[in-house]
């Protein structure tokens, strides 16, 4: 027999209020601001990044999408975004060659402005005060407003064999002469070089790895930029130095093809055990101790960069910044806050370090964490982190960059003498500086 | 007075054609002027842009009159002058080698009679490989460390060498991965050109006693001389165009030794970001392609007129 179903009014009311808790309900943990964009590069600390923002997802349920990109698309995207009249991104994660191209061209607010409240987390490393910029002044200084929060603290650290220097009773070099000596002790080619460098010419390639040589010999591109004054000052005598020390170093204990060396290859030479030494950013640690990737697990260790004699090691700055796009809905601008204000907490960049990348927390620093062997880098890196070198605080950077590439480049190449290379450079430098009205000189040429 | 029956009928058609102009010009003006609109306008923004100085301030775009300072700017950009260099060997000397590697093949795979098809998928499998793909492939290949044509040197006792990272070398293995790439481009246009070519003049050549040596240069070059001319002016303007090849392997290094044009012009306009001075750089390269494919195409009407 069928059986007739028959509803009485209270049993549609109370069926219809349940489907629309049903359909409204949200677990606690459900987002509760806007969803976000983020557009950023595809670089060694990147999956970190990753890891770090799903655990955000998880903790909030907040929404994040992450664009990525290659290093120079992900420029381009920026670019693009925040010259349209509505932006694609909220958040853009900008590397130390751009940044104040994004600050002087009014493309990400203040975080102050879109949320009074926020304070940037005192343990943050400033870098250089580079999360500041003050438009009167047009350069980055603690008295400008806060643009952003770091993301990646990267600066070069020295990596060396471990092994090889217990084998022949050696400690780390803390300045050039020792680090030249301990190249050429080791260099065996082609089975082994003494040190591989990164001299290929690229979108910041060649300059960024000569950085820590040139201020490391007490030398610069500018005289002084925090007070404005832009007076080209790179063939100095510690910049001859330093060239012809890095060109010295090359030829005698590097690598023979130096002059078209990436990223990827000089990394690729210290896990294959093809190198004793190598300069490189501290983003490729985890590369290090992958036996996967690895065929010298655990037999690397991390010093700061060397130096001259009496002066501190000069690593130039190339991190990563998150600042928010200017030209994104107001909810979104302020659901990037919260990302930014949980990203900023000691307990994110725990889980950040844990998940392969470089805290920008200094509290991380001191945890139990960094007295692991596995971590082993981290203590260097505090120690060289207050050194590292802003080296541009202008939106025009990447026209130096550009001239530096091409003559840093030419010169290890063997086209040109470092002497000519460093003049000419310098004679360049000066014109886009002067292109720009900025307050420039020029010292006599090298000789 | 009687009117010629063919008069009246060309009086007819007279009016009945002009009414067809009239409405075939109505029917293709909207075609014509959208790709006017596609093709003209961006080319007239990038003049102008030229022509002026772009900065950014306060999200917005900052245009000021530079007049033709850009223009005299190119004049004295060294790293132009080297891309502008370099582009012209590399061009001449890749399509040189596709062009002579191309014919042969040609030659030699329409000679063939079995397993042609075999033969022609292999010749032209460079074409269909992505770019980036081939950045990959030669990148690897040309390793300095690990790459197959040191390994195979090595096993000859030769020395390892540097392909892309030396001065000498660098510009010469990039020409060469292009000749690898775009020999097929070359084979399949001349392939065609042979296959279209009248086989009683062949015969006639025999039969006169001609050699295969004579009938080549005697018989086939001359006939074959229209097509030799559009495959040449075709990978010209393309190879003159050459950029990823040069991205991928060299980034333009080591110094300005595979430096060429299209790869300077990316780094004025996309990395530094100089809009007014990149758009004078592309105007400038518009115009050398265009003169490039003008003399080409003035080379064709005289080898056809030839």
């Amino acid at each position: 027999m069928k059986k007739e179903l028959k509803l009485s009014r209270r049993h549609v009311i109370a069926g219809m209020a349940a489907a629309t808790a049903g359909t409204a309900w949200r677990p606690v943990w459900a987002a509760s601001v806007a969803p976000i964009t983020i557009v950023i590069n595809q670089s060694p600390w990147f999956e970190s990044f990753r890891k770090t923002v799903e655990l955000y997802e998880a903790e909030s349920g907040n929404q994040v999408e992450l664009d990525v990109n290659p290093f120079a698309g992900s420029l381009e995207k920026q670019r693009n975004s925040v010259r349209a009249k509505q932006g694609q991104y909220d958040i853009l994660i900008m590397n130390s060659g751009w940044f104040t191209e994004m600050y002087a061209g009014g493309f990400v607010d203040p975080l102050t402005d879109i949320d009074p409240s926020f304070k940037l987390d005192p343990e943050i490393f400033t870098l250089g005060d580079t999360v500041y910029y003050n438009a009167d002044k047009k350069t980055v200084t603690a008295d400008g407003k806060l643009m952003s929060v770091p993301v990646s603290p990267l600066i070069p650290m020295l990596y060396y064999r471990g092994d090889l220097y217990a084998e022949a009773g050696l400690k780390a070099p803390r300045t050039f002469a020792e680090l030249e000596a301990n190249a050429r002790r080791f260099h065996e080619p082609p089975a082994r070089y003494g040190i591989v460098q990164r001299g290929a010419r690229g979108p910041h390639t060649v300059a960024y790895d000569f950085y820590p040589y040139l201020y490391g010999q007490g030398g610069g591109i500018f005289k002084d930029q925090s007070s404005g004054d832009y007076s080209v000052t790179l063939n100095s005598p510690q910049g001859r130095e330093a060239l012809e020390y890095y060109i010295r170093l090359a030829r005698e204990a590097g690598h023979p093809k130096t002059a078209a060396m990436d990223q990827a290859e000089v990394i690729q030479s210290m896990v294959t055990g093809h190198a004793a030494h190598i300069m490189m950013v501290i983003a490729a640690w985890s590369q290090m101790d992958d036996p996967n990737k690895s065929a010298i697990v655990d037999k690397v260790e991390w010093a700061p960069t060397p130096s001259m004699p009496g002066l501190p090691t000069a690593p130039g700055l190339g991190h990563w910044l998150a600042g928010i796009a200017r030209n994104v809905p107001d909810d979104r601008k302020r659901s990037a806050i919260e990302f930014l204000r949980w990203f900023q907490t000691k307990q994110a960049q725990l889980a950040t370090a844990k998940a392969g990348g470089i805290p920008v927390h200094a509290g991380v620093y001191s945890e139990p964490i960094a007295d692991e062997r596995k971590y082993r880098w981290m203590k260097p890196l505090a120690e060289a982190l207050p050194h590292a070198v802003n080296v541009y605080q202008f939106p025009e950077a990447s026209e130096v960059i550009a001239v530096l590439e091409l003559g840093l480049n030419r010169a290890i190449a063997g086209e040109i003498t470092a002497v000519d290379a460093l003049n000419g450079m310098a004679d360049e430098i000066h014109a886009v500086m002067e292109k720009y009205k900025y307050k420039t000189a020029q010292l006599e040429p090298l000789r | 007075m009687t009117v010629p029956a063919g008069l009246k009928m060309a009086r007819k058609h007279g009016a009945s054609f002009g009414d067809d102009r009239l409405w075939r010009w109505l029917t293709f003006s909207p075609a014509l002027g959208l790709m006017l609109l596609l093709s003209v306008l961006p080319l007239v923004n990038l003049l102008i842009s030229s022509f002026q100085d772009i900065s950014w301030a306060d999200g917005s775009a900052v245009r000021t009159f530079a007049g033709l300072s850009s223009y005299h700017a190119l004049a004295a950009d060294t790293l132009f002058a080297a891309g502008l260099a370099n582009t012209f060997i590399f061009a001449f000397a890749a399509v040189a080698g596709q062009m002579v590697l191309g014919l042969g093949l040609a030659l030699l795979s329409s000679k063939v009679t079995r397993g042609r098809v075999l033969y022609r998928a292999i010749f032209i499998l460079p074409i269909l490989i992505p770019g980036i793909v081939i950045g990959a492939i030669w990148k690897l290949m040309l390793n300095y460390d690990f790459g197959l044509v040191n390994q195979g040197l090595a096993l000859l006792g030769i020395m390892p060498q540097d392909w892309l990272g030396a001065p000498e070398t660098a510009l010469l293995s990039v020409i060469m991965v292009d000749i690898w790439h775009w020999t097929p481009f070359c084979f399949l246009l001349f392939l065609a050109g042979l296959e279209s070519l009248p086989q009683d003049v062949f015969e006639a050549a025999r039969i006169d006693g001609a050699s295969a040596w004579q009938e080549f240069f005697h018989v086939t070059l001359p006939l074959i001389i229209p097509t030799i001319v559009v495959t040449f002016a075709f990978r010209l303007v393309l190879a003159f165009k050459v950029f990823d090849e040069v991205y991928l392997l060299t980034s333009g290094g080591p110094g300005t030794a595979t430096e060429v044009v299209s790869f300077t012009l990316y780094q004025r306009f996309f990395t530094e970001d100089r809009i007014g001075y990149g758009s004078a750089m592309s105007i400038a390269v518009i115009f050398i392609v265009s003169l490039l494919l003008v003399i080409a195409l003035s080379a064709r009407r005289q080898a056809a007129a030839s």
